[in-house]
């Protein structure tokens, strides 16, 4: 387990900071706003590269704002406004020079519920390679084959790649959209309550998914059930009202949160 | 005491639940009945019209005989029995077409299988027997001339030669008729069955394709059909990119705020505007504004006789495009309205630039609902008829808008439209009464493309929505 | 399993096409945005000159014209209301599903009858025949709505097993060959009764008795005709605001022991009341402008006469024909651009009007619980 560098803790913004070179995105001061509603009250969070952070918190706690603010998806509405920092891998977001497209990329994205294209399987994983430069048909193939491979699906439709992915199950529909986004190779996956929509057996699917995927890169995940933050992440997160509350290892944040706060949601004492 | 509310109750219950529904549901009927009414009268006026129809000869009790082909009965005022229409033909000999007579005037009426009936350029219908053939010094009579005339008729009109048919009318009036100006030929009530069904196919075929003759009483609808198809087509290809353009504009990248949000509530209300005033408008802008500036410019050596100062076909599209428009703007939007933003985050988060999410999701998924709204916007166009006869239609163009001479598309010429054909036709025509048949066929006509269209609409949208529902 | 090499991306260009296209859209969509707006514009504008003129006598002379649209437009909501809200409260509240979704396709289709069809059929098959049988259509008049209330009570006398097979949801349908018979019946009657009542003729009673001129075509057929256009806008609109009520509203005021029919006038039509004035606000507006219709059926003569048996022309009728050959910069051509201008204003605020009632109509079903 990466040990994090420090673990200076004040009583209301507990902050751990990782070297450079284990830090991965690294949110400082952020601070957002809906049509002047504040979302994101100055946090402050650094993300571990190739490991899996997970952001709980009660509804409306600003946990897939701060995620969708990561892949910069606010840049489609007008009425947000944000100030502070976010870097990847040291480079801030929001810098001129850092071009949104090439973020997206850099940045993958898993939603709530599974938004596959209307098109064939094939089709889908091949989207965000075809908007890159041209690409041979046998190596884009091997890209797809292997994005597939990676997201557990391969094996499951092999056989009907040119098929409409609508026809796939719930569970199916995700893991295609995680392998779409893999095959453009980010550095960051930031999965949305990857599996509230689904099945217990298809969720299960998706977490051991999710357990694999930290060898390749770094990941994020927003989740509404504390069983599955426990069961899949190292580190998390805990925020309430667009405040950072307790930030730590998993095993920490869960067996012995250091705040009154983190212990009442986890034990549900109060949503 | 409780047997007698619950009665009384029933009652009022009856009045109150029984009565209403049943009105209301007579609506309904009503309304479909009134449509079903239209279109059939349209189909069996429009399409009877082509079938062969029996001549009959007429002996009257004051000894004269007529052969006509009996129209209509209508009763005589004063109860004084029935009247019968025929139609006679020979408007050169007897001065007019038609001739009421009174059913109990009749003596004697058969349906000799000699009768004829031929359709001739000047003058209109011939009705009555054929006595022989001439043709280079040559007479033929019976089955010879018979067979001449069909071997003739069926070769181009240069190659006939001269040769003249002698007529004789129900009276005794005898006629010399060149046969170089006799188009048709029929004699229905020798004719069998099934002969009577492939000469309705070519007069329907004949309806289509041929050009009107005898101030639209006669020959067919090809150019009014040809100059609503060009027109629709134009219309088409100038409303398709910008409707499709505003409502990409509209839904994807302006502001939503009160301003879109007005916007929006305007185009849907410019759907409803009159589309006279769309004439209007297309008329002092295009035609006198636009047109009149380029006869300037580029015409001033044909003025004072106006180029493209007047109405043609180019401004007639456009305005029409202008009418649509709303239609494919509100359609387009609607479809585009439909797609889950998930679709779009979707493409932005794999990296996609917003022309890219809109080519690659975007639009594909709303293509149905983009080609309803320009069906509907066809349908529409297709019958529009007022805005029309402000900005280019012609009673009888002289001239395709279409033809082997350069620039081959004439963008400033006049052209025929079936809507306007129709209005003319049934409202300016010389013989009305003789051109209403081919009224109900134009009419049937019109009402078939336009409905056509329509059902391809609905369809389009049904299997929209059923595509749809499988997703969410 | 290791990641194959992806080449590095290309993104300026793809970057270059995505501004160059927002642009286009942009300015593409503004423009034609500005051009349907420009209608509004042009038409106050050609109007300007008369205002420099000050004639008012020539204003007068639209006012025959004024009259006319209007007395179209009366008669063809007085025809065409009754029979379209009754249809839209038949097949929002009583109709089974199946045939209410085969009903408004089936509608929509008369929606598109084109006008000049109509007006063809009004002005040369149904003027003269109305001329020739007036007894008989006034009787209809009466006598349909009769025959449906007939076609109830026998209904509710019949036999069960004929009422399952015949059920009410189904009437608007199966109540057509009953119309069908019922016109036959009344047409068979209608001679007689006006032979036995009316003295032999109607008209000539007309005439004689109450000095009433008839013409062959008037607003009784435009009533007709353009009525026939405007029921299926009203329909689809009224339906719409019908359906649209929460079910729980319905259900629970039959559950209070409320009957379907008060139900309906308690609940329903109230609540669904601003949709149903939008939606004959819009089958005004369309009466107002209709144009072929009123050419071909109404016989064109710009009287002042509330009369149903005398012809009207209309403000659209008026510029159909007037224009073309109004000089371009006259007198006329700017009266009649005033005669479309008015006839833009009023729609456009009418239908402006609907529109609004309509989205505030939506957003109380909202808050009631109903289909967002």
């Amino acid at each position: 387990m990466l040990a994090p560098l420090t673990s200076a803790q004040s009583s209301q913004t507990p902050v751990i900071t990782f070297a450079p070179e284990q830090c991965c995105l690294s949110i400082n001061q952020f601070h957002l706003a809906y049509a002047g509603k504040p979302a994101l009250r100055d946090l402050t969070l650094d993300v571990p590269r190739h490991r899996v952070t997970a952001f709980i918190g009660p509804s409306g706690c600003g946990k897939s704002t701060l995620l969708r603010a990561i892949n910069r998806l606010h840049d489609l509405n007008e009425s947000v406004s944000h100030r502070g920092y976010i870097a990847l891998e040291g480079q801030d977001i929001h810098a001129p020079q850092m071009n949104v497209t090439e973020l997206r990329r850099r940045v993958g994205m898993v939603f709530q519920t599974p938004n596959p294209f209307p098109m064939s399987i094939y089709e889908n994983v091949a989207f965000g390679l075809r908007l890159q430069r041209r690409l041979p048909k046998r190596k884009r193939d091997d890209i797809i084959e292997w994005a597939l491979t990676s997201a557990a699906l391969w094996d499951e439709v092999k056989d009907r790649l040119h098929r409409s992915a609508w026809q796939l199950s719930g569970g199916q529909q995700q893991r295609l959209v995680i392998a779409r986004t893999l095959a453009v190779q980010p550095d960051v996956l930031l999965l949305d309550e990857p599996a509230s929509a689904l099945d217990p057996i298809s969720t299960l699917k998706i977490e051991e998914l999710i357990r694999n995927l930290k060898s390749q890169l770094t990941l994020v995940l927003v989740t509404h059930n504390m069983q599955q933050a426990a069961r899949v992440s190292d580190y998390t997160a805990f925020l309430q009202n667009g405040e950072l509350v307790e930030f730590g290892l998993t095993d920490q944040v869960f067996t012995n949160p250091r705040l009154q706060r983190t212990e009442n949601y986890i034990t549900g004492r109060m949503t | 005491m409780k047997p007698l509310s619950e009665q009384s109750k029933r009652r009022v219950n009856w009045l109150n639940d029984g009565l209403w529904p049943w009105l209301c549901a007579a609506c309904v009927a009503l309304s479909l009945l009134m449509l079903a009414a239209l279109l059939t009268l349209l189909a069996t006026r429009g399409l009877g019209h082509f079938w062969p129809a029996t001549l009959e000869e007429v002996t009257l009790t004051s000894g004269d005989i007529v052969i006509g082909q009996p129209v209509r009965e209508t009763p005589l005022p004063l109860n004084a029995g029935m009247e019968r229409l025929y139609f006679t033909g020979n408007r050169d000999i007897n001065g007019a077409n038609w001739r009421w007579i009174a059913v109990d005037d009749i003596s004697a009426q058969t349906t000799p299988n000699d009768l004829i009936r031929l359709e001739r350029t000047p003058w209109g219908d011939f009705i009555g027997r054929l006595v022989a053939v001439e043709s280079d010094g040559q007479r033929l009579t019976g089955q010879a001339a018979w067979d001449y005339i069909t071997t003739a008729l069926a070769q181009p009109a240069s190659q006939q030669g001269s040769s003249d048919l002698l007529l004789i009318t129900a009276d005794g009036h005898a006629l010399r008729q060149p046969l170089s100006n006799v188009s048709h030929f029929q004699a229905p009530n020798a004719m069998s069955w099934g002969q009577k069904v492939t000469a309705w196919g070519q007069n329907v075929w004949r309806f289509l394709s041929e050009g009107p003759r005898a101030a639209n009483t006669g020959g067919g609808v090809w150019p009014a059909i040809f100059g609503t198809v060009l027109m629709v087509i134009l219309m088409s290809v100038i409303v398709t990119p910008f409707g499709v353009l505003a409502a990409i504009y509209l839904n994807e990248i302006a502001h939503q705020n009160r301003l879109t949000h007005l916007v929006r509530i305007g185009v849907r209300n410019l759907a409803g505007v009159p589309s006279i005033v769309y004439g209007v408008f297309g008329l002092g802008v295009f035609v006198y504004g636009i047109g009149g500036s380029i006869d300037n410019w580029f015409f001033s050596d044909e003025l004072p006789s106006p180029t493209f100062g007047t109405g043609g076909l180019l401004w007639a599209s456009l305005t029409l495009a202008l009418l649509t428009l709303p239609v494919v703007i509100v359609a387009t939007e609607e479809g585009l309205a439909r797609i889950p933003d998930a679709q779009r985050e979707g493409a932005v988060a794999l990296g996609a630039t917003r022309l890219e999410m809109l080519t690659r999701v975007v639009l594909p998924m709303a293509t149905p609902a983009m080609l309803t709204g320009v069906i509907l916007a066809v349908a529409r166009a297709a019958g529009e008829v007022a805005p029309l006869m402000l900005v280019g239609v012609a009673k009888l163009a002289p001239q395709m808008p279409l033809d082997g001479e350069f620039p081959y598309l004439h963008l400033e010429r006049k052209f025929m439209h079936l809507g306007y054909h129709l209005f003319d036709t049934a409202f300016h025509g010389e013989d009305v009464q003789a051109a209403i048949p081919l009224v109900y066929a134009t009419a049937l006509l019109l009402v078939l493309i336009v409905l056509v269209l329509n059902l391809t609409a609905i369809f389009l949208r049904h299997y929209l929505r059923r595509q749809r529902g499988n997703e969410c | 399993m290791t990641s194959p090499r992806l080449p590095r991306v290309y993104l300026p260009l793809r970057q270059l096409q995505d501004r160059i296209a927002t642009g286009l859209i942009t300015a593409g969509g503004i423009g034609v945005l500005l051009a349907i707006l420009a209608i509004g514009v042009f038409l106050a504008w050609e109007t300007l000159p008369l205002l420099a003129l000050g004639d008012t006598f020539a204003l007068s002379k639209l006012s025959p014209l004024a009259w006319g649209t209007l007395k179209a437009a009366i008669a063809a909501m007085l025809f065409a209301t009754p029979i379209a809200l009754g249809a839209a409260i038949y097949s929002a509240l009583f109709m089974s599903a199946r045939l209410r979704s085969r009903l408004k396709p089936a509608l929509e289709l008369m929606e598109a009858v084109p006008g000049v069809v109509v007006g063809f059929i009004a002005g040369l098959v149904l003027a003269p025949w109305v001329e020739r049988h007036l007894a008989s259509t006034l009787l209809l008049i009466v006598w349909l709505p009769f025959s449906a209330i007939l076609a109830g009570a026998l209904w509710h006398l019949a036999a069960a097993r004929l009422r399952r097979r015949l059920p009410h949801s189904w009437a608007g349908l199966w109540l057509i060959p009953w119309l069908v018979c019922m016109v036959a019946v009344a047409l068979w009657l209608a001679p007689w009764l006006e032979h036995h009542l009316l003295g032999g003729d109607l008209r000539r009673l007309l005439d004689q008795q109450y000095g009433m001129d008839y013409a062959t075509r008037n607003a009784l057929i435009v009533g007709i005709a353009m009525g026939f256009a405007v029921i299926p806008s009203i329909y689809a609109l009224a339906e719409d605001a019908l359906a649209d009520i929460p079910p729980t509203l319905m259900e629970g005021a039959q559950a209070l022991g409320a009957s379907r029919w008060q139900a309906l006038w308690k609940v329903a039509l109230p609540t669904a009341g601003p949709g149903i004035f939008s939606a004959v606000m819009i089958g005004a507006g369309r009466a107002v402008g209709e144009t072929m219709i009123v050419l071909m059926a109404s016989g064109n003569t710009a009287l002042f006469s509330a009369s149903p048996f005398e012809g009207l022309r209309s403000l659209s009728a008026a510029i159909a024909i007037e224009l073309p050959e109004a000089s371009p910069g006259g007198l006329t051509y700017h009266l009649l651009i005033l005669a479309a201008l008015s006839l833009f204003l009023f729609t456009f605020l009418v239908n402006t009007l609907a529109e609004v009632v309509r989205q505030r109509l939506r957003r109380r079903y909202h808050r009631l619980g109903g289909r967002p």
